[in-house]
């Protein structure tokens, strides 16, 4: 049989590395979750570790790589070949000795700033600039601990986030929000299966394992003292001050993308998260936002709207009542929501949902409602995932506990025939418009 | 003392005896022993021979290639464009979980296996490996491993035609395919979270195990003990040595993943608390079992690979191998880190500084050993007479992917880097190197190189350049853009994604890719097809090449050597052919002996078909299936009884005679 | 031809260092080693993780354990008499010695017994927490060894009567059923430390 030609195989080869530049070259690395433009300290010496290790592979690869081509070429058969049988050669261990050697200086290289990232990422430092004092002085922060960093716990479902911030008495769902430049301690467990928490402009990954508590630290930008280094800057004062609140302003300020990243079963593709960073005046508000909760629709207190609703409830009309009602008996949302300020509405096996209409996502980040580019929220999109995921939650997320509970989920509400009688259209329509008003 | 002889050649023609010695006899039993001249059925289902039994070996594995395959097609398929719906989510958790598991348990392993077993016994210059029943039993087990892990899609399409529902510990689950991934991380894969697929996942993989066990100590015995004479260790092809390697890191890594899935039966089924946290389990136990076992397993699939590397390199450039002694110390220095290394795999779970900076460090290492193969591979061709036959072009692919597959590995054991990577499609860009533009590659070189010796015929034309240029396309375009998604964020073993990303170029560019290499690959079985029916005579030797077993008829007889070759050198052929006077193979004088072969038998077949009972109604019994656990017990006595028969009807054996009968 | 040579005839040899079957067996036992001491390990990660999960103290009974130690150390040397015994071809004494190690064999599996009925029965189950759950795996993997290495045994006494075993043939055999038996028993020691004295510290 013939042989392959020496030039179609290069041919090959060539062709690999036309498709290596043609990818690099049409690509912007510039997207939602990329590790390549990274926002924060830990996801930049990640990185940084990463680049050392790109650039000696690539130099073993020219290295390496090129004497394998020269080779080939050099000594290929050639058509009617007589000449002699090539020398026999064995071996040569100086040739072996020095290529180990090079071997294992090649690898120091990248070992010495490898153990270095390692203890670097590790560690949750101690926050020169910590507000935590200032943001929050209730019973749940002891003095002593008014410098320390941020503290907020991830709790891990399936397939959904629970974001507490224990320190500020307050806990979120889905979307965290985090004061940029700050230190943010975090820690990580799950209350079902192995999860996985990867936010990667700001962070690489850390698992959620059932069982026991992992915990990391994430920062979004740099802190005071870094930037002025990076700037080559010195000193303090207002102007510079100024400077670095508008680097903040304009790089680190955004709405970040996140995955869970270890598979958790049917909706493990499902499992988005966000994270946003703001300033501290913003996280101020957002704190004591969350901290407020929300009132009855019709402004009412509590306890006389829960009286109307016990005894009279025809007496509250009007779409957010009629959705609050249904939210409270029917819809049974109260049974695993929270809605912070509702009194009866106390239920934890769900997302906790102060302020979801404020949220730019929900079904843990799967149906978006965010413009793009002013980063303000499209309501009629914001109606439409709402009604969508109240209506199909089965769909939007298959094996989901809302939708089918061993009997306690709106995918399995039954009338006193024990026939199915799910949510109508009217009563979907209702119970969305009210969440979005809870903002 | 056997005198030496001075005849140097096998039979030229395919021996067909003229004696009565194919009556069949029988055994202690009393039974009458397998009729190997009668029915070619009965003698593949009870043959002992290592040939037959390395061809069934490929077949199958070829076979699940193909159904591993289109497991992928269908989930890149999937993946083509965002929040596509071709197949639900859990359809495609099932497939991926398939595809890894029949990719490596049941394509990988097994054709390296098909490798062990043809070649081993000739390298040596033996007639059969130490324990031929064995050797059978290993095979037929591995089938019954086959049919229990890929039951569950019986079940499931039963399912979904309303005709079966799980009941029992398994109740109101809906998947009885494995779904849990090929690693199958607790707590997923307990009864709270995962059907009756994860106890078919369970027992498929015990019963694979079985095969796998049975199977290396059988050939580590061979290598040790049934060497020809002049046949030294350092003598030997390192395609042996790397097996050997091999068989050892499969007796020492295997009992590890046995005990977890042992571990993980017991949670599922007796409601112990192994894995189980709210009985004080801790899933992290699982994850150290599975990859101290997961670890060197990828070094038992890529070890053979590279032995058949270090053989058609030095036989396609006329030069011996570069640095033999360190390519062989390099793979067991690489068996050996292989077990020290096993958390990088867990470099997210939580560590700890020190654990991750260990296992960092030592991952690192062990690129040394591997980095020495690649440089004595070059350097085996630099100063050589580069022949660009078929099984060569596949050899010079695997050196320069597997090389790539390496770079991304490094980058992986940097873990601070790697907390990125992780679990993303970097990952998979990654294996998918080494595995497929590795592995495989090395895998369709021995394919092309060894084929004419196996069935006596030789490749016809030039489609090899075809699956040549499709395959690599077909790789590059596939894999090197996941490199690039795994970095923009994309996490892996997801069944959709959102726009808005980034990834959808990318995911369309890798299913195009996966499209060319599907093709590439089809390819390969029309060539191998077109071959067995109608390729030319390949003679014994049609690539002048370097070892032992190119120095028997194509296709070798079936005791292998008439007589038992005595080895003057390492690559013994090539020192016959090439080398001076006193370095010729010799034969030795058999004193009229004949050849003693050993006997078919049905033992091994009816001991391993008791593994589809005991696998099926373990599994079963969790569907809530009445009696299943009978159906367990029933098997199990089945392959019991089949030893003890097996134990009492003794080996047997007949004496061949070619030489009375050639006169 | 000397007793360390194939069953079968040789088909090449480049100087058996360890004998076929008996290699096998030794590879065996390394696996089973790996086997046995990934489920010891487990067993000790668990205790020392949670100590306070279960208290064995409470349903240990050191005598009884000793004593079936003892008994089973015992029968191990009883199986190196029957392998001594056959290397010389008494077969007599062969197949008194094997009866000798299947008893206490047994007693040892009655002992094992009564220690499990007795412990479910103190409330310790397979699903009591880590401790149940380890313990009766690791313990009753060996048992089932126990038991297997009781059978083959047996099948060899019954073997002897066949006629078709002597020094020539069986030797290796029964030396490879006495490493078999010795591996148990030096797991079970192992067992009886790590697990039974280690709580007395």
């Amino acid at each position: 049989m013939k042989t392959i030609s020496s030039g179609l195989s290069r041919f090959i080869q060539y062709f690999s590395a036309l498709l290596v530049v043609v990818l690099l070259g049409g690509c912007n690395l510039d997207t939602r979750m990329s590790t390549f433009v990274t926002k924060g300290p830990i996801a930049e010496e990640q990185l940084s570790l990463f680049m050392i290790t790109v650039w000696v592979t690539f130099g073993i690869f020219i290295v390496v790589g090129g004497v394998y081509v020269v080779a080939i070429i050099k000594f290929r058969e050639r058509p009617n070949d007589d000449r002699p049988m090539p020398s026999q050669g064995h071996g040569n261990p100086l040739v072996e000795i020095g290529l180990i050697g090079a071997s294992v200086l090649l690898l120091v290289v990248i070992a010495v700033p490898t153990l270095k990232a390692i203890w670097f990422t590790h560690d949750t430092p101690d926050d020169p600039e910590s507000r935590l004092g200032s943001w929050y002085g209730g019973e749940e922060l002891a003095e002593e601990e008014a410098d320390n960093p941020l503290i907020i716990k991830v709790i891990g479902y399936q397939w959904w986030w629970a974001f507490e911030y224990p320190q500020l008495g307050i806990t979120t769902a889905n979307e965290m929000v985090i004061p940029a430049g700050k230190v943010v301690h975090l820690e990580l467990r799950s209350v079902d299966v192995i999860h996985s928490f990867w936010l990667p402009r700001i962070a690489g990954k850390v698992d959620l394992i059932p069982g026991r508590t992992n915990s990391m630290w994430i920062q979004a930008g740099d802190n005071f003292i870094k930037w002025k280094e990076k700037q080559g800057l010195e000193g303090e004062g207002p102007e510079l001050r100024s400077n670095y609140a508008s680097y903040l302003e304009e790089e680190i300020h955004n709405y970040y993308y996140g995955q869970c990243a270890e598979f958790c079963g049917d909706s493990h593709a499902r499992m988005l998260f966000r994270a946003t960073a703001v300033s501290d005046e913003e996280f101020e508000e957002w704190v004591i936002d969350e901290r407020t909760g929300h009132g009855t629709p019709d402004g009412k207190s509590w306890d006389d709207w829960y009286a109307a609703y016990d005894k009279n409830p025809e007496q509250l009309t009007g779409d957010l009542n009629e959705g609050l009602k249904l939210f409270m008996s029917r819809a049974k949302c109260a049974t695993c929501h929270v809605v912070k300020g509702n009194p009866r509405a106390l239920g934890v096996a769900g997302p906790n949902l102060t302020n979801v209409g404020s949220r730019m996502s929900i079904a843990a980040g799967w149906l978006n409602h965010r413009n793009e580019e002013d980063g303000s929220i499209d309501a009629e999109q914001q109606y439409d995932n709402f009604f969508k995921w109240i209506h199909e939650t089965d769909v939007v997320k298959p094996g989901n506990l809302m939708w089918k509970a061993n009997g306690g989920g709106i995918g399995e509400l039954i009338d006193e025939n024990g026939d199915p009688d799910l949510l109508t259209e009217e009563e979907i329509h209702k119970i969305s418009l009210y969440l979005q008003s809870l903002k | 003392m056997s005198q030496t002889e001075t005849e140097t050649h096998a039979p030229a023609t395919t021996y067909a005896p003229k004696t009565h010695v194919l009556k069949p006899e029988r055994s202690n039993l009393g039974a009458l022993r397998p009729d190997h001249s009668k029915s070619v059925l009965i003698d593949w289902l009870t043959t002992v021979d290592h040939k037959k039994i390395g061809i069934m070996y490929g077949a199958i594995a070829l076979f699940f290639l193909f159904v591993g395959g289109l497991e992928a097609l269908i989930i890149r398929t999937q993946l083509i464009v965002p929040e596509n719906d071709l197949i639900s989510a859990q359809r495609y958790n099932q497939l991926f979980t398939m595809h890894g598991t029949t990719m490596i348990f049941l394509a990988v392993m097994p054709l390296n296996s098909a490798f062990f077993n043809y070649l081993i016994p000739l390298q040596i210059g033996a007639r059969d490996v130490a324990f031929p029943r064995i050797n059978a039993l290993s095979l037929w087990t591995f089938v019954a491993g086959a049919l229990v892990i890929n039951f569950g899609w019986l079940l499931q399409a039963l399912q979904m035609m309303g005709l079966f529902e799980a009941s029992g510990a398994t109740a109101g689950m809906t998947d009885m395919v494995p779904a849990g991934g090929w690693f199958g991380y607790a707590p997923l894969t307990s009864t709270d979270y995962t059907g009756v697929g994860t106890d078919f996942w369970i027992m498929g993989l015990q019963i694979l195990g079985v095969a796998s066990l049975t199977s290396s100590m059988n050939f580590i015995v061979t290598i040790l003990n049934m060497r020809a004479p002049g046949m030294k260790m350092m003598r030997m092809p390192v395609f042996t040595w790397m097996s050997l390697v091999v068989a050892f890191l499969i007796v020492f890594a295997f009992p590890a993943i046995t005990v977890a899935l042992g571990q993980l039966l017991f949670d599922r089924t007796f409601g112990t608390n192994f894995f189980n946290v709210a009985g004080g389990g801790q899933p992290i136990l699982w994850q150290h079992l599975f990859w101290i076992f997961g670890h060197p397993e990828v070094y038992i699939l890529v070890l053979p690979a590279m032995g058949i590397i270090s053989e058609v390199l030095p036989a396609f450039s006329k030069k011996p191998l570069f640095g033999y002694s360190i390519v062989i110390f390099s793979g067991a220095v690489i068996g050996f880190l292989g077990f020290a290394v096993w958390s990088h795999h867990m470099f997210t779970t939580g560590l700890g500084k020190v654990a991750t900076a260990a296992f960092s460090l030592l991952t690192m290492a062990i690129a040394v050993p591997t980095g020495v193969k690649i440089f004595n591979w070059v350097g085996t061709l630099w100063g050589g007479r580069v022949r660009f036959s078929a099984p060569m072009i596949f050899s010079l692919g695997f050196v320069w992917m597997f090389m790539m597959g390496g770079f991304s590995g490094i980058m992986h054991a940097a873990a601070p880097a790697d907390a990125q990577q992780q679990d993303s499609y970097f990952v998979i860009a990654h294996f998918h190197y080494v595995i497929m533009g590795g592995i495989f590659l090395a895998l369709v070189s021995g394919i092309y190189y060894w084929v004419p010796k196996m069935f006596g015929k030789m490749w016809k034309g030039n489609l090899s350049t075809w699956v040549a240029v499709l395959v690599v396309v077909g790789l590059n375009v596939t894999f090197f853009p996941m490199h690039f998604l795994g970095l923009l964020g994309m996490p892996r073993r997801t069944h959709t994604y959102l726009e808005g990303f980034g990834w959808e170029s990318y995911n369309l560019v890798c299913t195009i890719g996966s499209y060319i290499l599907a093709i590439g690959i089809l390819l390969l079985l029309v060539d191998l097809i077109r071959c067995l029916r109608s390729g030319e005579p390949a003679g014994d030797d049609p690539w002048d090449a370097r070892t032992l077993e190119w120095a028997t008829t194509s296709p070798p007889q079936v005791y292998n050597f008439a007589k038992t070759p005595i080895i003057p050198a390492r690559d013994a052929l090539w020192s016959h052919k090439y080398g001076p006077e006193g370095q010729k193979i010799t034969y030795e004088d058999d004193h009229g002996h004949g050849i003693h072969m050993p006997s078919n038998s049905w033992m091994p077949l009816i001991a391993s078909v008791g593994f589809i009972p005991l696998g099926l109604g373990m599994s079963l019994m969790q569907a809530g299936v009445p009696y299943m656990g009978y159906f367990a017990i029933f098997g199990l006595l089945t392959v019991g009884i089949g030893i003890a028969l097996w134990a009492i009807e003794g080996p047997g054996g007949y004496h061949l005679h070619p030489e009375e009968d050639a006169a | 031809m000397s007793d360390t040579a194939t069953a079968t005839h040789d088909d090449g040899h480049a100087g058996l260092v360890i004998e076929n079957k008996k290699l096998l067996m030794w590879l065996f036992l390394g696996s089973d080693c790996m086997f046995f001491g990934t489920l010891i390990s487990t067993h000790l990660i668990y205790r020392k993780l949670y100590p306070e999960a279960y208290d064995p103290l409470t349903v240990y009974d050191l005598e009884l354990t000793s004593f079936s130690t003892f008994i089973l150390l015992m029968s191990s040397f009883l199986m190196a008499l029957a392998v001594s015994a056959m290397h010389k071809g008494e077969l007599k004494s062969f197949r008194r010695n094997t009866i000798g190690v299947i008893f206490f064999g047994l007693i040892f599996l009655a002992c094992q017994v009564y220690e499990f009925a007795h412990f479910t029965n103190e409330g310790l189950t397979l699903s009591t927490n880590t401790f149940g759950s380890t313990f009766y795996l690791m313990t009753g993997t060996h048992g089932v060894h126990v038991a297997i290495g009781i059978f083959w045994l047996l099948c060899m006494y019954f073997y002897s009567y066949t006629g078709k075993m002597d020094a020539h043939e069986s030797a290796v055999d029964v030396e490879v059923a006495g490493l078999y038996w010795h591996f148990v028993d030096i797991v079970w020691i192992v067992i009886f430390t790590a697990v039974y004295l280690i709580e007395y510290i």
